[in-house]
Protein backbone atom coordinates (compact mmCIF):
# COMPACT_ATOMS: atom_id res chain seq x y z
CA UNK A 1 0.00 0.00 0.00
CA UNK A 2 0.87 3.63 -0.70
CA UNK A 3 1.25 6.56 1.65
CA UNK A 4 -1.39 8.72 1.26
CA UNK A 5 -2.36 12.41 2.67
CA UNK A 6 -4.62 12.07 5.25
CA UNK A 7 -7.84 13.30 4.26
CA UNK A 8 -8.75 16.02 6.48
CA UNK A 9 -7.62 16.44 10.50
CA UNK A 10 -10.22 18.69 12.11
CA UNK A 11 -9.93 20.70 15.08
CA UNK A 12 -7.39 23.94 15.57
CA UNK A 13 -7.11 22.57 18.76
CA UNK A 14 -4.52 19.83 17.25
CA UNK A 15 -0.16 20.60 17.24
CA UNK A 16 0.30 17.34 17.69
CA UNK A 17 2.34 15.67 14.33
CA UNK A 18 1.24 12.69 12.51
CA UNK A 19 4.39 10.19 12.84
CA UNK A 20 6.69 9.44 10.20
CA UNK A 21 6.00 5.86 10.46
CA UNK A 22 1.82 6.22 10.62
CA UNK A 23 1.05 4.53 6.70
CA UNK A 24 -2.70 5.79 5.95
CA UNK A 25 -4.63 4.31 2.56
CA UNK A 26 -6.65 6.56 0.98
CA UNK A 27 -9.84 9.16 2.26
CA UNK A 28 -8.50 7.95 5.83
CA UNK A 29 -10.00 10.40 8.48
CA UNK A 30 -8.11 11.33 11.61
CA UNK A 31 -10.21 13.45 14.17
CA UNK A 32 -6.81 14.39 16.00
CA UNK A 33 -3.15 13.54 15.35
CA UNK A 34 -2.64 13.77 19.22
CA UNK A 35 -4.58 10.10 18.66
CA UNK A 36 -0.53 9.01 17.69
CA UNK A 37 1.31 11.11 20.45
CA UNK A 38 1.94 7.66 22.31
CA UNK A 39 3.35 5.58 18.81
CA UNK A 40 6.52 4.71 19.45
CA UNK A 41 7.27 1.56 17.12
CA UNK A 42 10.60 1.49 15.60
CA UNK A 43 8.90 -0.57 12.85
CA UNK A 44 8.54 1.37 9.80
CA UNK A 45 5.61 1.14 9.12
CA UNK A 46 4.60 1.06 12.73
CA UNK A 47 1.23 1.35 12.58
CA UNK A 48 -0.78 0.93 8.90
CA UNK A 49 -4.88 2.14 8.54
CA UNK A 50 -6.04 1.28 5.42
CA UNK A 51 -8.16 3.04 3.19
CA UNK A 52 -11.60 4.91 4.67
CA UNK A 53 -10.25 4.04 8.29
CA UNK A 54 -11.95 6.91 10.77
CA UNK A 55 -10.08 7.31 13.89
CA UNK A 56 -12.37 9.70 16.21
CA UNK A 57 -10.79 12.02 18.87
CA UNK A 58 -11.16 9.35 22.06
CA UNK A 59 -8.88 6.76 20.45
CA UNK A 60 -5.48 6.27 21.06
CA UNK A 61 -2.21 3.94 19.73
CA UNK A 62 -0.15 3.38 22.78
CA UNK A 63 2.59 1.14 20.75
CA UNK A 64 5.81 0.38 22.47
CA UNK A 65 9.11 0.13 20.51
CA UNK A 66 9.09 -3.96 19.55
CA UNK A 67 5.19 -3.32 18.58
CA UNK A 68 2.81 -2.54 15.54
CA UNK A 69 -0.68 -2.16 14.35
CA UNK A 70 -2.27 -2.77 11.66
CA UNK A 71 -6.18 -1.65 10.63
CA UNK A 72 -8.23 -2.84 7.87
CA UNK A 73 -9.89 -1.06 4.95
CA UNK A 74 -13.41 0.97 6.56
CA UNK A 75 -12.73 -0.13 9.92
CA UNK A 76 -14.42 2.13 12.22
CA UNK A 77 -12.50 3.27 15.27
CA UNK A 78 -14.19 5.67 18.04
CA UNK A 79 -12.91 5.41 21.45
CA UNK A 80 -10.13 2.24 21.09
CA UNK A 81 -7.34 2.53 23.57
CA UNK A 82 -4.70 0.43 22.13
CA UNK A 83 -1.92 -0.80 24.39
CA UNK A 84 0.22 -2.75 21.77
CA UNK A 85 3.60 -4.09 23.02
CA UNK A 86 4.02 -6.67 19.90
CA UNK A 87 1.13 -7.10 17.13
CA UNK A 88 -2.23 -6.21 17.01
CA UNK A 89 -4.32 -6.72 13.53
CA UNK A 90 -7.45 -5.45 13.12
CA UNK A 91 -9.30 -6.29 10.22
CA UNK A 92 -11.69 -4.31 7.64
CA UNK A 93 -14.84 -3.23 8.09
CA UNK A 94 -14.78 -3.36 12.15
CA UNK A 95 -16.58 -1.05 14.37
CA UNK A 96 -14.66 -0.71 18.20
CA UNK A 97 -17.07 1.19 20.14
CA UNK A 98 -16.12 4.31 22.87
CA UNK A 99 -14.06 3.67 25.91
CA UNK A 100 -13.09 -0.03 24.45
CA UNK A 101 -9.52 -1.15 25.50
CA UNK A 102 -7.17 -3.72 23.78
CA UNK A 103 -4.04 -5.02 25.08
CA UNK A 104 -1.71 -7.53 23.51
CA UNK A 105 0.15 -7.61 26.98
CA UNK A 106 -0.37 -8.05 30.64
CA UNK A 107 2.27 -5.06 30.81
CA UNK A 108 3.89 -6.37 34.32
CA UNK A 109 4.83 -9.91 35.99
CA UNK A 110 2.73 -12.37 37.69
CA UNK A 111 5.25 -13.42 39.75
CA UNK A 112 5.04 -11.30 42.64
CA UNK A 113 9.32 -10.76 42.78
CA UNK A 114 9.55 -9.79 39.18
CA UNK A 115 6.39 -7.60 39.75
CA UNK A 116 8.26 -5.52 42.68
CA UNK A 117 11.43 -5.05 40.43
CA UNK A 118 9.07 -3.68 37.62
CA UNK A 119 7.33 -1.46 40.32
CA UNK A 120 11.31 -0.21 41.51
CA UNK A 121 11.63 0.50 37.72
CA UNK A 122 8.45 2.68 37.16
CA UNK A 123 9.06 4.87 39.86
CA UNK A 124 9.03 8.47 39.01
CA UNK A 125 12.97 8.93 39.41
CA UNK A 126 14.27 5.47 38.45
CA UNK A 127 15.21 3.75 35.22
CA UNK A 128 12.57 2.49 33.51
CA UNK A 129 15.31 0.32 30.99
CA UNK A 130 15.85 -1.81 33.87
CA UNK A 131 11.75 -3.20 33.52
CA UNK A 132 11.52 -6.75 33.03
CA UNK A 133 10.99 -7.29 29.55
CA UNK A 134 7.54 -7.56 28.09
CA UNK A 135 5.75 -10.68 27.07
CA UNK A 136 2.94 -9.66 24.36
CA UNK A 137 0.73 -12.14 22.55
CA UNK A 138 -0.79 -10.87 19.33
CA UNK A 139 -4.13 -10.28 19.25
CA UNK A 140 -6.39 -10.29 15.96
CA UNK A 141 -10.03 -8.94 15.12
CA UNK A 142 -11.66 -10.46 12.42
CA UNK A 143 -13.47 -9.05 9.56
CA UNK A 144 -16.84 -6.73 10.33
CA UNK A 145 -16.89 -7.32 14.31
CA UNK A 146 -18.18 -5.03 16.72
CA UNK A 147 -16.90 -4.44 20.21
CA UNK A 148 -19.01 -2.85 22.30
CA UNK A 149 -18.78 -0.13 24.13
CA UNK A 150 -16.49 -0.30 27.59
CA UNK A 151 -15.32 -3.77 26.39
CA UNK A 152 -11.70 -4.84 27.59
CA UNK A 153 -10.07 -7.56 24.74
CA UNK A 154 -7.01 -9.11 26.43
CA UNK A 155 -3.53 -10.56 24.93
CA UNK A 156 -3.52 -13.35 22.54
CA UNK A 157 -7.30 -13.41 21.64
CA UNK A 158 -8.72 -13.94 18.40
CA UNK A 159 -11.95 -12.68 17.63
CA UNK A 160 -13.66 -14.08 14.61
CA UNK A 161 -15.40 -12.61 11.43
CA UNK A 162 -18.58 -10.75 12.26
CA UNK A 163 -18.00 -11.55 15.88
CA UNK A 164 -20.13 -9.18 18.23
CA UNK A 165 -18.49 -8.17 22.01
CA UNK A 166 -21.36 -6.77 24.09
CA UNK A 167 -21.02 -3.22 26.19
CA UNK A 168 -18.45 -3.90 29.12
CA UNK A 169 -17.39 -7.59 28.42
CA UNK A 170 -13.69 -8.66 29.19
CA UNK A 171 -12.59 -11.20 26.13
CA UNK A 172 -10.13 -13.71 27.77
CA UNK A 173 -10.44 -16.23 25.09
CA UNK A 174 -10.93 -16.33 21.46
CA UNK A 175 -14.05 -16.21 20.16
CA UNK A 176 -15.42 -17.92 17.05
CA UNK A 177 -16.84 -16.34 13.86
CA UNK A 178 -20.39 -14.67 14.36
CA UNK A 179 -20.87 -15.36 17.63
CA UNK A 180 -22.14 -12.81 20.49
CA UNK A 181 -20.16 -12.46 23.51
CA UNK A 182 -20.63 -10.71 26.86
CA UNK A 183 -20.10 -10.48 30.55
CA UNK A 184 -16.82 -9.71 32.77
CA UNK A 185 -15.36 -13.24 31.88
CA UNK A 186 -17.18 -13.17 28.07
CA UNK A 187 -19.39 -15.97 27.51
CA UNK A 188 -20.89 -16.80 24.44
CA UNK A 189 -25.11 -15.43 24.46
CA UNK A 190 -25.38 -16.29 21.13
CA UNK A 191 -24.91 -18.59 18.45
CA UNK A 192 -25.19 -16.69 15.21
CA UNK A 193 -24.25 -16.57 11.03
CA UNK A 194 -21.46 -14.96 9.64
CA UNK A 195 -22.24 -12.20 7.57
CA UNK A 196 -21.03 -12.72 3.80
CA UNK B 1 8.73 16.62 41.93
CA UNK B 2 8.69 17.24 46.03
CA UNK B 3 6.42 20.35 46.48
CA UNK B 4 6.23 21.57 50.42
CA UNK B 5 2.30 21.10 50.62
CA UNK B 6 -0.05 24.39 50.09
CA UNK B 7 2.01 25.20 47.46
CA UNK B 8 1.97 24.81 43.48
CA UNK B 9 3.43 21.90 41.76
CA UNK B 10 6.09 23.14 39.23
CA UNK B 11 4.94 21.59 36.31
CA UNK B 12 1.23 22.37 36.99
CA UNK B 13 -1.49 23.78 34.64
CA UNK B 14 -4.41 24.36 37.58
CA UNK B 15 -4.32 27.79 38.72
CA UNK B 16 -4.53 26.52 42.65
CA UNK B 17 -1.95 25.15 45.16
CA UNK B 18 -2.01 21.73 46.50
CA UNK B 19 -4.26 21.46 49.61
CA UNK B 20 -2.56 21.96 53.06
CA UNK B 21 -3.76 18.64 53.85
CA UNK B 22 -1.82 17.27 51.29
CA UNK B 23 1.67 15.37 51.91
CA UNK B 24 4.06 14.36 48.79
CA UNK B 25 6.72 12.26 49.76
CA UNK B 26 10.62 12.45 48.07
CA UNK B 27 11.20 11.92 44.31
CA UNK B 28 7.42 11.50 44.11
CA UNK B 29 5.05 12.62 41.35
CA UNK B 30 1.81 14.06 41.47
CA UNK B 31 0.18 15.11 38.04
CA UNK B 32 -1.83 18.38 39.16
CA UNK B 33 -3.29 19.68 42.14
CA UNK B 34 -6.37 19.10 39.92
CA UNK B 35 -6.70 15.76 41.32
CA UNK B 36 -8.24 17.35 44.86
CA UNK B 37 -10.69 19.38 43.18
CA UNK B 38 -13.43 17.52 44.73
CA UNK B 39 -11.29 17.09 48.04
CA UNK B 40 -13.11 17.72 50.82
CA UNK B 41 -11.55 16.48 53.56
CA UNK B 42 -10.78 17.92 56.81
CA UNK B 43 -8.89 15.85 58.22
CA UNK B 44 -5.34 16.69 59.17
CA UNK B 45 -3.66 14.82 56.64
CA UNK B 46 -5.94 13.92 53.69
CA UNK B 47 -3.70 12.33 51.25
CA UNK B 48 -0.23 11.36 51.94
CA UNK B 49 1.64 9.60 48.64
CA UNK B 50 5.00 7.91 49.54
CA UNK B 51 8.63 8.17 48.44
CA UNK B 52 9.16 7.44 44.96
CA UNK B 53 5.63 6.61 43.93
CA UNK B 54 3.18 8.33 40.72
CA UNK B 55 0.12 9.48 41.04
CA UNK B 56 -0.85 10.22 37.22
CA UNK B 57 -3.37 11.68 35.01
CA UNK B 58 -6.96 10.73 35.47
CA UNK B 59 -6.91 10.11 39.18
CA UNK B 60 -9.04 12.08 41.69
CA UNK B 61 -9.67 12.18 45.51
CA UNK B 62 -13.45 12.77 45.77
CA UNK B 63 -12.89 12.47 49.56
CA UNK B 64 -15.45 13.64 52.55
CA UNK B 65 -15.03 15.76 55.55
CA UNK B 66 -13.67 12.09 57.05
CA UNK B 67 -12.37 10.72 53.78
CA UNK B 68 -8.06 9.74 53.86
CA UNK B 69 -5.73 7.98 51.59
CA UNK B 70 -2.62 6.62 52.16
CA UNK B 71 -0.14 5.85 49.61
CA UNK B 72 2.88 3.92 50.13
CA UNK B 73 6.63 3.79 48.65
CA UNK B 74 7.21 2.99 44.77
CA UNK B 75 3.40 2.67 44.09
CA UNK B 76 2.00 3.79 40.45
CA UNK B 77 -1.20 5.08 39.79
CA UNK B 78 -1.69 5.78 36.42
CA UNK B 79 -5.10 6.68 37.21
CA UNK B 80 -7.84 5.97 39.82
CA UNK B 81 -10.75 7.43 41.49
CA UNK B 82 -10.84 7.43 45.06
CA UNK B 83 -14.20 8.12 46.25
CA UNK B 84 -14.69 7.70 50.11
CA UNK B 85 -15.71 9.52 53.56
CA UNK B 86 -13.43 6.59 55.34
CA UNK B 87 -9.95 5.98 54.89
CA UNK B 88 -8.14 3.91 51.99
CA UNK B 89 -5.15 1.98 52.75
CA UNK B 90 -2.23 1.22 49.39
CA UNK B 91 1.01 -0.52 50.54
CA UNK B 92 4.00 -0.58 48.48
CA UNK B 93 5.16 -1.63 45.28
CA UNK B 94 1.29 -1.29 44.25
CA UNK B 95 0.38 -1.07 40.57
CA UNK B 96 -2.95 0.44 39.95
CA UNK B 97 -4.09 0.54 35.95
CA UNK B 98 -6.12 3.36 34.59
CA UNK B 99 -9.98 3.73 35.25
CA UNK B 100 -9.51 2.18 38.51
CA UNK B 101 -12.77 3.19 41.06
CA UNK B 102 -12.20 2.65 44.81
CA UNK B 103 -15.20 3.33 46.32
CA UNK B 104 -17.21 3.39 49.83
CA UNK B 105 -20.52 4.71 48.31
CA UNK B 106 -19.92 8.27 49.55
CA UNK B 107 -20.32 11.07 46.36
CA UNK B 108 -18.35 14.04 46.98
CA UNK B 109 -21.05 16.30 46.09
CA UNK B 110 -20.46 20.05 47.57
CA UNK B 111 -22.98 19.95 50.04
CA UNK B 112 -22.40 16.06 50.79
CA UNK B 113 -22.52 14.81 54.71
CA UNK B 114 -20.47 12.80 56.78
CA UNK B 115 -21.51 9.36 56.72
CA UNK B 116 -22.46 9.60 60.85
CA UNK B 117 -19.04 8.92 61.40
CA UNK B 118 -17.02 10.05 64.72
CA UNK B 119 -15.78 13.09 64.72
CA UNK B 120 -12.02 13.23 63.13
CA UNK B 121 -10.11 13.62 65.93
CA UNK B 122 -11.18 10.38 67.47
CA UNK B 123 -11.58 8.07 64.50
CA UNK B 124 -8.94 5.32 64.99
CA UNK B 125 -10.75 2.79 62.90
CA UNK B 126 -9.55 0.30 60.02
CA UNK B 127 -9.54 1.04 56.61
CA UNK B 128 -12.78 0.62 54.60
CA UNK B 129 -10.64 -0.67 51.43
CA UNK B 130 -7.18 -1.48 51.57
CA UNK B 131 -4.09 -2.51 49.37
CA UNK B 132 -1.45 -4.92 50.67
CA UNK B 133 2.18 -3.91 49.35
CA UNK B 134 3.01 -5.51 45.88
CA UNK B 135 -0.39 -6.13 44.75
CA UNK B 136 -1.88 -5.04 41.17
CA UNK B 137 -4.64 -3.78 40.15
CA UNK B 138 -5.99 -4.29 36.71
CA UNK B 139 -7.43 -1.57 34.40
CA UNK B 140 -10.87 -0.69 35.07
CA UNK B 141 -11.45 -2.54 38.14
CA UNK B 142 -13.63 -1.50 41.15
CA UNK B 143 -12.82 -1.67 44.74
CA UNK B 144 -15.93 -1.22 46.88
CA UNK B 145 -15.68 -1.03 50.67
CA UNK B 146 -14.80 -3.79 52.26
CA UNK B 147 -12.15 -4.67 49.50
CA UNK B 148 -9.04 -5.86 51.02
CA UNK B 149 -6.93 -7.19 48.42
CA UNK B 150 -3.59 -9.39 50.23
CA UNK B 151 -0.24 -8.67 49.25
CA UNK B 152 1.19 -9.68 46.08
CA UNK B 153 -1.99 -10.50 44.76
CA UNK B 154 -3.65 -9.69 41.54
CA UNK B 155 -7.18 -8.24 40.55
CA UNK B 156 -7.80 -8.94 36.90
CA UNK B 157 -9.29 -5.70 34.75
CA UNK B 158 -12.85 -4.79 35.18
CA UNK B 159 -13.20 -7.06 38.19
CA UNK B 160 -15.22 -6.03 41.10
CA UNK B 161 -14.47 -6.82 44.36
CA UNK B 162 -15.96 -5.84 48.32
CA UNK B 163 -14.16 -9.03 50.09
CA UNK B 164 -10.98 -9.79 51.63
CA UNK B 165 -8.77 -11.06 48.96
CA UNK B 166 -5.93 -13.89 50.24
CA UNK B 167 -2.32 -12.59 49.74
CA UNK B 168 -1.45 -13.76 45.96
CA UNK B 169 -4.20 -14.95 44.92
CA UNK B 170 -5.49 -13.87 41.32
CA UNK B 171 -9.37 -12.68 41.41
CA UNK B 172 -11.41 -11.79 38.22
CA UNK B 173 -15.10 -11.07 36.59
CA UNK B 174 -17.95 -9.66 37.79
CA UNK B 175 -18.90 -10.55 40.54
CA UNK B 176 -14.90 -11.27 41.11
CA UNK B 177 -14.32 -14.57 42.42
CA UNK B 178 -10.53 -16.15 43.05
CA UNK B 179 -9.29 -18.05 39.82
CA UNK B 180 -5.52 -18.82 40.71
CA UNK B 181 -2.44 -17.72 42.37
CA UNK B 182 0.60 -15.37 41.11
CA UNK B 183 2.60 -17.58 43.71
CA UNK B 184 1.74 -20.82 42.75
CA UNK B 185 0.67 -21.41 38.91
CA UNK B 186 -0.94 -24.24 37.58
Amino acid sequence: MEAHEVDAITGRFDHATLPANVKTGRDVWIERRASFARCRSAYRPGCVLGDRVRVHAWTTFNIEPDGSVEVGDDTVLVGATLLCAGRIRIGRGVVVSYGVTIADCDFHPIDPAARRLDAEANAPAADRSRRPPLVPRPVEIGDDAWIGIGAIVLKGVRIGRGARIGAGAVVTGDVADGVTVAGNPARVVAAGEVPR
Amino acid sequence: MTAPTGSRIVHDWFPQPLPTNVVLGERSWLYSAYAFVHCRSRRPVAVRIGADSGVYHGSFFDLGPDGEVDIGAFTTVVGAIFATDGRIAIGDHVMIAHEVVLADGFAATPDAPALGRPAVASRGEAPVIEIGSNAWIGMRATLLAGARIGRDAIVAAGAVVDFEVPAGAIVAGVPARIVGSCTARP
